[in-house]
C-alpha cells in the first residue's frame, strides 16, 4: 500500500465525475418536469411494520355500523369523507384525498409466534429465516438510484420480554427485510447512528470526512490485495464464485463516494443534530425515526424506507402506560397505570404511529415535485407484522396507504374484502402485487405462498379495487 | 496452543490445473475403458486436438448410436417420429443449438429413465451411463448448456452421476476433491461466539436435503456487508468497556511491541490461531497506515475490520497444501487437515477441540492412519449434539425429521382431528433420540433405521437417568424430599428460606410434588408404570429435556393424558421400546418424518415418494414442468388417494410412477402420524376428519362408516428382483428397503456428499466402495463408514 492511494475528497468528486452513477432525485425530478413525464419522476415506498397487529376496529369509517360478523360476502367500498373518519385518523382530515383503508385481506398461511417476520412482507411461511425476498426490498431494488437501495430503522430489544435496559443502540434483525433468500436486511436502531450514518456529511468537518474516506479506502484496498492472493490459487469456476466476494469491496466503496456526490443535498436536507438523538424514550426515538426517513427521501439518500416503531418488549411509558406492548395484547379488562384498559392502550399506541404518519406526510406534501408534489410520488404503508390483532389469526390484515403513486393507486377510499374462503376475499400478495405493478414492476400473477385452504379462489393479480 | 499459516505456502504449491467435474469425469471413464489416459492429459496440442475429435467420434459411434439404435429409433425415427424426436438425424455432435437441444432431450430421457416407456426392455444400466457421459461431456466442451453444468454442483442433482458405475467396480482412476473455498457454515458462526451477531452467512440450497455446499456457498456484498455490521458494534461494545483505552487520540502513538501484542489477541479471536510473522509484520504495517490516516483508535479499528473480512475468517481453505503424490494429487496440509476433520464432525474451529490441538501439536497429522486414529478417538466419545453435532445434523438433513416444525398446521384441524397438543419440537427430538441410540449401538444402522419398531417415547433418551426420575417420584416421601433438597439449595446459595419470595416458591414445589405423587398413586392402582415427569436440566452430566405429561402422544397411537389427568398408557421405562410392528417401521413412520413430509391440511405422498426415489434408490426425477399446475383438486367426497388419480395420466405418470406408488403406501397414516386403518364417510358421503368422543358416538349409531384405506404401491428400481415389487403398505415398503443394497448405497453417497460438501464424481467409485465395505465388515458400523470415509483419498487429497 502507498501514500499515493490516499484519497482526497476532491479526487473522490473528480471519480465521480466521470463515473456514471444515476442522477440523484431531485436532478431526476427537474429532468422528468422539463420534458413533461410525469413517469420518469422518482417513485418511493415507506413501509412503517408495528408489532402485536393493528385493530381492525380502529380503522373503521364511522358510518359504517359493524360489518365484523364471521360470514361477509360483501365488497365494501366507501369514499372517506371528514365527517366518517374515525379517531384513529384525524390526523389526516386534510389528506383524505390520499389516504387508502384496506381490511379484510388475509395472509393465514404465514403466521408465526406473535410475528409474521419475514412473511409479512414476503408471504412466505418464514418468520425467522429469509427464505425469499420482501416486497420492500424488491422495491428498493427497481426504484433506488441513491446510495441506498433500501434503508431500515428499527426499535432494538427483546422480542417478547419487558425491556430492562431500555432500547439498545446497535444495528438488529427485527426480521422484516430480505433482499433475497438467505438475505436477511439489518436494520439501524439508533437514530443518532442512523444521522451519522445517513447524514454525518452535515455535521463532520471536512477533515473528518477525509479521515474516514480514507480509512474506509484503505480497507477496501487492503481486502482487494489480500483477496487477490487467493484468487490467483482457483480454479476458473472457483474464480467466478470468489469474485462476488471481491466485487463486493467495490460496490461498498461506490456506495461511500455516492455519498459524497449528494453532500450539497445532505446539506440542505439534515434535520438538526439535537440531544434528543441520545434519547432512550421510545415515542422521541420513534419520531426521530421517521424524521430521518423523510429527509433521507428528500435528500435521494434511498427510494425505499422501512420503519419498525416498536417491538413488543417496550413500555409506553410516556403515553402513561406501564405494561409493555405484549402485556397490553393480553390485558383486555385490566388498567394501565393511566386508567386505560387494553384496547384502549392498544389504540393510542396505533394513533400515535399514524400521527407520526401524518406528520412525515405532510411535510412530504410541501417539497414540490413534477407537477405536484413529493406525496404524489410517495406511498407510506401502515401495517403489523402481525395482522389485524395480538395473537391474530391473520384472516383479516388491516393496511392503511397514504400518499400516491403517480395516480396508479386509487385512494380517499375505505375498502374491505369478503371475509376469508367467500368470493371476491383477497390476501395481502394481491395488495403487494398492486404495489409492485404501481412501481412499475413486471410481476408474476402471484406473489409469495399460496394459501391451500384458499385453492377454490382466483387469487391471481392485483388488486383491482386498488387501480388508478 | 499452536500456530500455523496458508499463506506461507501458499503461491508456490498449487498448479494451475482448472477443475470442471465433466471432464473429469470423461477423463476417468475413458482411463476406465482403456483408452490412451495422455489423450485426457493437461498438455495441448494440435496432435491431441486432432485424436480428441476421432475419440468423440468414437464415442458417438460406439457408446450412443448403437444404444439409440436398439432402444429408441423403433419409435423415434423418419417423418412420423413420436413427439417430433428425429434421432436418425442426430448424427454429429452439438455444435449448435438446436443440436445441443436435441442431445440435452436425449440426455434427459435417459437419465430420468423415462424412455423407453416402462413395458420395454431396459437398456444395460452401465451401457446407458456411457452413453450419458458421452453426451454431457460433448454439451460441456460445446458450452451450449452451461446452466445444465452448474446445475450438477447443486445437491439436488447428485444422483445424476450413474449409480450403477459408481458401485461396480470397473473404475479404477485415483480418488480426490478439486481445490477450494468453502464458506464457513452459518453454524460455525455461531460457535466462534461473536456477541449478539446474526450469522453473515446463509445456506441458499434446499431446505429439504444436504445444505453445506463448498460450490454453493456464496459470499457477496450483502454477506460482507453484515460482516462490517457486526464487526462495527463489537468494536463499538468493546471501546465502551475500556478495551482500547490506551489507543485514545489524546495519546501518542503505541509502541510497536504494545501494538503488535494487540494485534494478536484479535488476530486469534478473528481467525482462530496466531499470524505468523509475516502476516503481522503485514497487518502491522497496515495499521500504522490507518493510524496516521485516521487517528489511533479508527486506525485500529479499520485494521481489526480487515481481519474480519479477511479470506481465512470467512473460508475454509482446501487447496491441498501437503506433499503431490505421483497422480499429481495434492494431500491436504496437517493444518488444513485440522480444519477438514474438525468442520466434518463438530461446528467449531479446531483450536476449541483437544483431541485435534493434541494431535497437531504432537506432529500427528500426516498420513492416513493419523487421521483414522483421530477420528476415532473423536467418535469414542459418542455420537450426540455435542460432541459432533454435524455428524447428527446429517441425519436430520438426510431423513429431514427436523422440519416438521415448518409444515403449517391449522390449530383447528388439530382440534378437531383430537390431536391434543400438536408438540413437533418434541417429536423431532424423540427422532433424533432414536438416531443417537442406533448410530452409538452401531450396529446394522442403515437397516435399524429404516425399519426398527422400536422407538423413544417421552423419554429423557437415558435408561438410568429415566430410573433415578422414576425411583425419586414413587416415594413415599417424595413432596417432602423435594422441598428438602430446594431447601438445601437455598441455603448453599445463602438465601433465606423463610423470606416470601422462597417460602412461595417452596409452596409450589411441595403443591407440583404432592400431585405427582397423587398420579402415582392412581397409576400404580391401575397396574401402570408411573410416568415422572422431569425439568430441563442437567443430569448425570448430560443434558435432559424436560417433559411433564403424555399430552402430545396421541401421534403414537398412545391414550394422550395431560399433566393432572389419570395416566391411562403403561410408560415404559426403559426405552426404546417396541410399538406394533404392524404400525411401525423405522423413522420414515415417525411421527416427525411424516409431519415434515405432509402439507398444511393433510399427507404428501408425492413428496414421500420423491424422498424415497432420491434419498434410497439414487433415482433422479425432473424439475416439475412449468405448465403443470401442481394443486391437487379439492373433493371432499374422496380421499387423498383417489384425488390424485389424474396424475396417472400418461402424460403425467412418466414422472409420477417414480413418486406415488412409493409415497401412497405411507397413506395408512393420517397427516398427524397417526398409524389407520380405515377413512371414514359421512352419511353424504363427504370424508371425516373429525375424531374424539362426538365421532364416536357417530360412529356407534351408524352415522359414519368405515372404508379401508388402499395403502398398495410399487417398488421399482432396486436391482434387486427379491425386492422390487408390489407392496402392501409402508410397513412392506420399508422392510424391503431395508433389504436393499441400493438403498444402503444410496445412503452412504449421502454421507459422502455431507461429508464433503459436494457431489460424487465418477472418480470416487472406491472411496464409495471402501465405504460399503467398512460398514458391512463391521457388522453394519456406521462408524466405521465415517472413518472409511474420512480416510479416504476423496477426503484427504486435492487437485
Amino acid at each position: 500500500m502507498n501514500n499515493n492511494m490516499l484519497v482526497t475528497r476532491r479526487r473522490v468528486v473528480q471519480a465521480i465525475g466521470s463515473a456514471p452513477i444515476a442522477l440523484t432525485p431531485f436532478l431526476q425530478s427537474i429532468a422528468a418536469h422539463a420534458a413533461g413525464d410525469e413517469n420518469a419522476l422518482p417513485k418511493r415506498f415507506v413501509f412503517v411494520v408495528k408489532s402485536s397487529g393493528i385493530d381492525k376496529q380502529n380503522l373503521l369509517p364511522s358510518s359504517l355500523p359493524n360489518p365484523w360478523q364471521q360470514d361477509r360476502d360483501a365488497m365494501v367500498d366507501v369514499p372517506l369523507m371528514e365527517n366518517n373518519l374515525p379517531d384513529n385518523l384525524a390526523a389526516f382530515a386534510e389528506l383524505r384525498d390520499q389516504l387508502t383503508v384496506i381490511q379484510g385481506l388475509s395472509g393465514k398461511n404465514f403466521v408465526g409466534n406473535h410475528t409474521a417476520g419475514y412473511g409479512a412482507l414476503s408471504c412466505h411461511h418464514s418468520e425467522q429465516v429469509a427464505v425469499a425476498a420482501t416486497v420492500d426490498c424488491i422495491l428498493g431494488q427497481h426504484l433506488s438510484a441513491g446510495p441506498y437501495r433500501m434503508y431500515g430503522m428499527a426499535m432494538n430489544g427483546p422480542l417478547l420480554e419487558q425491556y430492562t435496559r431500555g432500547p439498545q443502540d446497535s444495528y438488529c434483525y427485527p426480521n422484516l427485510s430480505a433482499s433475497a433468500k438467505g438475505r436477511p436486511v439489518a436494520y439501524q436502531a439508533s437514530p443518532k447512528k442512523a444521522y451519522l450514518e445517513l447524514f454525518g456529511s452535515a455535521v463532520a468537518s471536512p477533515e473528518q470526512i477525509r479521515q474516514k474516506l480514507t480509512l474506509n479506502s484503505n480497507l477496501m484496498d487492503f481486502m482487494k490485495d489480500d483477496a487477490r492472493r487467493i484468487e490467483k490459487q482457483l480454479s476458473a469456476e472457483e474464480k467466478d464464485r470468489f469474485s462476488h466476494y471481491t466485487d463486493a469491496f467495490e460496490s461498498l466503496r461506490i456506495r461511500e463516494q455516492k455519498k459524497v456526490s449528494l453532500e450539497e443535498s445532505i446539506k440542505k436536507n439534515a434535520p438538526e443534530l439535537t440531544s434528543k438523538y441520545d434519547s432512550s424514550v421510545p415515542s422521541v426515538r420513534m419520531g426521530l425515526h421517521f424524521e430521518l426517513a423523510t429527509a433521507a427521501l428528500i435528500t435521494g439518500l434511498t427510494n425505499v424506507i422501512t420503519i419498525r416503531p416498536d417491538t413488543l418488549g417496550i413500555i409506553y411509558s410516556e403515553l402513561g402506560i406501564n405494561q409493555h406492548v405484549h402485556a397490553l395484547g393480553h390485558l383486555g379488562d385490566g388498567k394501565t397505570a393511566n386508567g386505560w384498559d387494553g384496547p384502549r392502550a392498544r389504540k393510542e399506541i396505533d394513533k400515535l404511529h399514524l400521527n407520526y404518519i401524518a406528520k412525515m406526510a405532510k411535510r412530504l406534501k410541501k417539497v414540490p415535485e413534477g407537477n405536484g408534489t413529493m406525496l404524489d410520488n410517495t406511498l407510506i404503508v401502515y401495517l403489523s407484522c402481525a395482522g389485524g390483532q395480538h395473537h391474530d389469526g391473520q384472516r383479516d390484515w388491516p393496511f392503511v396507504l397514504v400518499g400516491g403513486m403517480q395516480n396508479k393507486v386509487r385512494s380517499g377510499r375505505y375498502l374491505q374484502y369478503p371475509s376469508y374462503q367467500n368470493a371476491g376475499h383477497r390476501t395481502i400478495a394481491n395488495l403487494y402485487l398492486s404495489l409492485m405493478q404501481s412501481a412499475g414492476i413486471k410481476t408474476a400473477d402471484h406473489f409469495g405462498q399460496l394459501d391451500a385452504q384458499l385453492k377454490d379462489l382466483d387469487l391471481a393479480g392485483p388488486l383491482s379495487e386498488l387501480a388508478g | 496452543m499452536f500456530r500455523y499459516s496458508f499463506s506461507a505456502v501458499l503461491p508456490q504449491r498449487v498448479s494451475k490445473l482448472v477443475f470442471q467435474p465433466i471432464v473429469v469425469l470423461i477423463q476417468i471413464l475413458v482411463a476406465a475403458h482403456c483408452t490412451t489416459e495422455v489423450l485426457w492429459s493437461q498438455t495441448t496440442g494440435q496432435a491431441v486436438a486432432k485424436s480428441r475429435d476421432n475419440q468423440e467420434e468414437v464415442g458417438l459411434q460406439e457408446d450412443v448410436i448403437p444404444l439409440l439404435q436398439e432402444h429408441c429409433y423403433g419409435c423415434h425415427v423418419g417423418a412420423d417420429a413420436k413427439a417430433g424426436l428425429k434421432l436418425d438425424e442426430l448424427v454429429t455432435t452439438p455444435a449448435d443449438q438446436e443440436t445441443a437441444d436435441m442431445w440435452l432431450r436425449v440426455l434427459q430421457t435417459l437419465q430420468f429413465d423415462e424412455m423407453p416407456p416402462p413395458e420395454e426392455e431396459r437398456p444395460d444400466p452401465i451401457e446407458k451411463s456411457k452413453a450419458i457421459i458421452w453426451i454431457e461431456h460433448q454439451l460441456s466442451i460445446s458450452e451450449l448448456h452451461a446452466s445444465y453444468r452448474l446445475k450438477l454442483m447443486n445437491p439436488d442433482y447428485g444422483n445424476y452421476i450413474s449409480h450403477e458405475l459408481l458401485f461396480s467396480g470397473t473404475i479404477k482412476t485415483l480418488p480426490f476433491s478439486p481445490s477450494r473455498l468453502w464458506r464457513l457454515s452459518p453454524q460455525i458462526f455461531q460457535h466462534k461466539g461473536i456477541r449478539d451477531a446474526q450469522s453473515p452467512f446463509s445456506f441458499i440450497t434446499s431446505e429439504r436435503g444436504i445444505r453445506d455446499y463448498a460450490a454453493a456457498s456464496g459470499v457477496d456484498q450483502s454477506t460482507v456487508e453484515m460482516i462490517l455490521i457486526n464487526t462495527d458494534q463489537l468494536l463499538d461494545i468493546w471501546t465502551r468497556e475500556g478495551k482500547f483505552d490506551s489507543l485514545a487520540d489524546d495519546k501518542s502513538m503505541p509502541a510497536d511491541e504494545h501494538l503488535a501484542d494487540m494485534l494478536k489477541i484479535e488476530f486469534r479471536r478473528a481467525i482462530g490461531r496466531l499470524p505468523q510473522p509475516e502476516e503481522q509484520a503485514k497487518y502491522l504495517a497496515f495499521l500504522r497506515k490507518n493510524m496516521a490516516d485516521g487517528g489511533n483508535l479508527d486506525g485500529f479499528k479499520t485494521t481489526i475490520k480487515a481481519m474480519y473480512l479477511s479470506t481465512e475468517s470467512i473460508y475454509r481453505m482446501e487447496l491441498g497444501l501437503g506433499d503431490i503424490d505421483s497422480h499429481g494429487r495434492r494431500h491436504l496440509s496437517p493444518e488444513e487437515l485440522t480444519y477438514a476433520i474438525s468442520y466434518a464432525l463438530t461446528d467449531s474451529i479446531p483450536e476449541q477441540n483437544k483431541l485435534i490441538r493434541e494431535a497437531i501439536t504432537a506432529n500427528k497429522l500426516q498420513n492416513r492412519d493419523d487421521v483414522a486414529k483421530l477420528v476415532e478417538s473423536i467418535l469414542a466419545d459418542g455420537i450426540n449434539p455435542r460432541n459432533t453435532p454435524r455428524v447428527m445434523r446429517f441425519f436430520e438433513e438426510f431423513f429431514g425429521y427436523n422440519q416438521a416444525d415448518k409444515v403449517f398446521k391449522d390449530m383447528s384441524r388439530v382440534h378437531q382431528a383430537d390431536i391434543k397438543q400438536w408438540n413437533t419440537n418434541r417429536l423431532m427430538y424423540e427422532a433424533e433420540q432414536l438416531v443417537q441410540y442406533h448410530v452409538n449401538r452401531d450396529k446394522d444402522v442403515i437397516e435399524e433405521l429404516l425399519t426398527g419398531n422400536r422407538f423413544y417415547v417421552a423419554h429423557p433418551g437415558d435408561n438410568d437417568i429415566a430410573r433415578q426420575y422414576y425411583d425419586e417420584v414413587i416415594q413415599d416421601d417424595y413432596a417432602e424430599q423435594k422441598v428438602a433438597r430446594r431447601i438445601a439449595d437455598f441455603e448453599r446459595a445463602k438465601r433465606d428460606p423463610n423470606r416470601p419470595q422462597e417460602k412461595e416458591e417452596l409452596a409450589r414445589i411441595r403443591q407440583d410434588a404432592e400431585s405427582r405423587s397423587k398420579l402415582v398413586k392412581m397409576a400404580f392402582e391401575d397396574g401402570l408404570t408411573p410416568f415422572p415427569g422431569w425439568p430441563y436440566e442437567q443430569k448425570s452430566g448430560k443434558p435432559v429435556r424436560g417433559q411433564t405429561d403424555l399430552i402430545y402422544i396421541a401421534v403414537y397411537n398412545l391414550p394422550p393424558t395431560h399433566r393432572k389427568q389419570r395416566q391411562v398408557w403403561e410408560w415404559p421405562l426403559e426405552q426404546p421400546f417396541a410399538l406394533p410392528a404392524d404400525q411401525r417401521a423405522g423413522i420414515l413412520t415417525h411421527p416427525a418424518w411424516l409431519a415434515a413430509h405432509s402439507v398444511n391440511d393433510g399427507n404428501d405422498p408425492i413428496r414421500r415418494g420423491r424422498w424415497i426415489q432420491e434419498k434410497l434408490l439414487a433415482g433422479v426425477i425432473q424439475d416439475v414442468p412449468p405448465d403443470v399446475d401442481a394443486n391437487v383438486p379439492n373433493d371432499h367426497h374422496k380421499t387423498l388417494r383417489e384425488r390424485m388419480e389424474p396424475v396417472r395420466a400418461e402424460r403425467c405418470w412418466r414422472c409420477h410412477r417414480k413418486m406415488n406408488p412409493l409415497g401412497e403406501p405411507f397413506e395408512i397414516y393420517d397427516d398427524w402420524g397417526r398409524h389407520r386403518t380405515e377413512v371414514y364417510f359421512d352419511q353424504d358421503g363427504l370424508i371425516v376428519h373429525q375424531r374424539g368422543k362426538q365421532f364416536e358416538r357417530r360412529l356407534a349409531e351408524g352415522e359414519i362408516s368405515p372404508r379401508k384405506v388402499d395403502a398398495t404401491g410399487m417398488l421399482l428400481g432396486t436391482g434387486d428382483p427379491a425386492v422390487d415389487g408390489e407392496v402392501t403398505n409402508a410397513i412392506d415398503l420399508m422392510r424391503r428397503l431395508g433389504r436393499s443394497a441400493r438403498a444402503r448405497q444410496s445412503f452412504i453417497r449421502h454421507l459422502f456428499r455431507f461429508l464433503m460438501g459436494r457431489n460424487e464424481m465418477l472418480s470416487d467409485s472406491q472411496t464409495l466402495i471402501n465405504a460399503e465395505t467398512a460398514y458391512l465388515k463391521n457388522g453394519g458400523s456406521f462408524q466405521a463408514m465415517l472413518v472409511s470415509l474420512l480416510c479416504s483419498d476423496s477426503f484427504l487429497y486435492r487437485r
